[in-house]
């Protein structure tokens, strides 16, 4: 019994270690003190790091891609959290139209989205600007920031706006001190989501970049393909810091708050546990 | 009437950005894909209205990369589930906390280190289709493994600790309790990595084979290489068909099955 538990788990983390392997590899290389693309063992250094954040156009397309995300990651939430937060008051069939419409995003594949934007963007004007980026970043991002913020709800929300709109709070009360401070960690894990899945979106961006807009991945995929160096192993790895640090702070924050209002998120079934004391207190002194 | 259309409005901004930047590119797509290709400038004729793109189709090349594509996208959906499956079952069985790290580590490779991940495998792999394959297997697995993941944690426990209860293996249980009931999660964990392994790009752009192109790669080298947009487009049509199909036909044999096995 023993000795099969640990073939399992050695089989389990060994997977994952298997999904970790390539970015492993890749962080190694960066640290190459010669440009061949062997991983160093003995002489270490943060030469290409230097060569990387020296670059004009590497600089421009980090910063590029930090600004679309950052700003994909804000109309995202801004869009998503209202449409999530009406779910409930909705009939069946206009759930499933809203959810079906938000998810659609994730479901058709990157290359034709793209190869149909690339007539869009021509005609509307946006090609080659960061604000056509943006939308199309953010739109790319919905169906997830839609998916948290929805699953993530907390589910005394509506009670509770029911509850200061029955002490007198107007609407625009009830959303500044009810509504958004409740959701307040929610939205913010939902963009932190987005922004990283942004950061990282190679697929439309790879059809719609120019110089002008190029975001970090669609520098990098040309000279991926045709030219690898430890240089590029760096601007991979750059993007990959960021995002771990993001994924952190994401599962952090949904399991703090997940504990009650995402129950498959956490093992234990919330539904028939008694509220702690801090818990009653907490919800009592909401105004 | 009126009450239920004014519910809608909240999501109004979210929809308008799908409607915008989706669906409407999607039909834009159609149109061009309807354009006679350009004869000198331009990336087609304006104001032509024919069918002489979708004849691509019927010509040998294309019709081959269709069939590649949908190889693929097979291997790919059959691949995923085979370990996800296992992968989620393992997750489950962790401790809370244990969860949670295993899955920003799944997690993590394809969200956060999407192009260190690919420049990883091209240095190890040769170029070819177990290669490509490989690396849309990486891009798809987290996915399916939360789909798989989520299914598995809203089984109810004590149904199984009644199957060990009752005298039932641990085998027994995973084949007569957990299996089933974790059907609709492996349905949709195989469905969603059809649809994806269907749209495949990156693992055949970057260790692909030139000849072993999918037919989103494909479309993006008439559209950027040769500058035939209508061409590109009407592939893309083909592809979004292939992807509907995909989408509306595996739960059709699901239901099929079940019919026919009553």
């Amino acid at each position: 019994m023993l000795i099969r538990k640990r073939v399992i788990s050695v089989l389990g983390w060994g997977t994952i270690v298997c999904l970790l392997a390539p970015v492993l590899h890749t962080v190694w290389v960066s640290f190459s003190p010669d440009s061949f693309l062997t991983p160093p063992t003995t002489a270490w250094s943060f030469k290409w790091y230097v060569a990387c954040f020296q670059d004009r156009r590497w600089m421009h397309a980090i910063l590029q891609s930090l600004t679309v995300a950052g700003l994909a990651a804000g109309l995202a939430v801004a869009t998503a959290a209202p449409a999530a937060w009406s779910m409930g008051n909705l009939t069946r069939t206009q759930q499933r139209f809203v959810s079906f419409l938000l998810l659609l995003p994730a479901l058709i594949p990157p290359a034709a989205l793209g190869i149909g934007l690339l007539p869009l963007v021509h005609v509307t004007g946006l090609w080659g600007t960061t604000l056509g980026m943006v939308l199309v970043h953010a739109t790319i991002g919905l169906p997830i920031g839609f998916l948290i913020i929805r699953t993530c709800l907390p589910e005394q929300l509506s009670e509770l706006e029911t509850a200061a709109a029955g002490l007198g709070a107007s609407q625009p009360e009830i959303l500044r001190r009810v509504t958004l401070p409740l959701l307040a960690p929610v939205l913010f894990a939902a963009g932190i989501a987005v922004f990283v899945l942004s950061l990282n979106e190679s697929l439309v961006s790879i059809f719609l970049a120019t110089p002008n807009n190029e975001t970090l991945p669609a520098v990098v995929w040309p000279q991926l393909r045709y030219s690898p160096s430890p240089l590029v192993a760096v601007a991979s790895c750059t993007t990959a810091i960021i995002g771990t640090l993001g994924i952190l702070i994401v599962l952090r924050i949904l399991v703090t708050r997940g504990r009650h209002s995402c129950p498959s998120l956490t093992k234990s079934p919330p539904s028939d546990r008694l509220p702690a004391c801090h818990e009653i207190r907490q919800v009592s002194t909401v105004p | 009437m009126k009450y239920r259309v004014s519910a809608l409005l909240p999501a109004g901004p979210a929809l308008a950005m799908v409607c915008g930047l989706v669906i409407g590119p999607l039909l834009l797509l159609i149109r061009v894909s309807l354009y006679e290709p350009a004869t000198g400038r331009g990336f087609y004729t304006p104001g032509t209205l024919s069918f002489t793109n979708y004849a691509a189709f019927a010509d040998g090349y294309l019709l081959g990369i269709a069939g590649f594509t949908v190889g693929c996208g097979l291997a790919i959906a059959t691949m995923v589930l085979l370990i996800a499956y296992p992968l989620g079952l393992f997750l489950s069985s962790l401790t809370a906390r244990m969860q949670l790290i295993a899955l920003g580590l799944i997690l993590m490779p394809k969200t956060a280190g999407l192009l260190a991940m690919l420049f990883g495998l091209q240095r190890w792999l040769p170029r070819g289709v177990l290669a490509t394959l490989i690396a849309e297997v990486y891009l798809v697995l987290p996915y399916a493994v939360i789909v798989i993941y989520a299914q598995l944690l809203n089984l109810d426990p004590t149904l199984r600790a009644a199957a060990r209860g009752l005298g039932a293996s641990s085998w027994q249980v995973f084949r007569r309790v957990t299996l089933p009931l974790s059907m609709p999660g492996m349905i949709l964990a195989f469905q969603l990595g059809l649809m994806w392994g269907l749209g495949a790009f990156l693992g055949p752009l970057f260790l692909g084979r030139p000849n072993e192109t999918t037919l989103a790669v494909e479309l993006h080298r008439q559209a950027f290489e040769y500058g035939r947009w209508p061409l590109a487009a009407t592939e893309a049509v083909g592809l979004l068909v292939l992807v509907t199909v995909a989408a509306t036909g595996v739960p059709a044999v699901v239901q099929m099955r079940r019919v026919t096995r009553c």
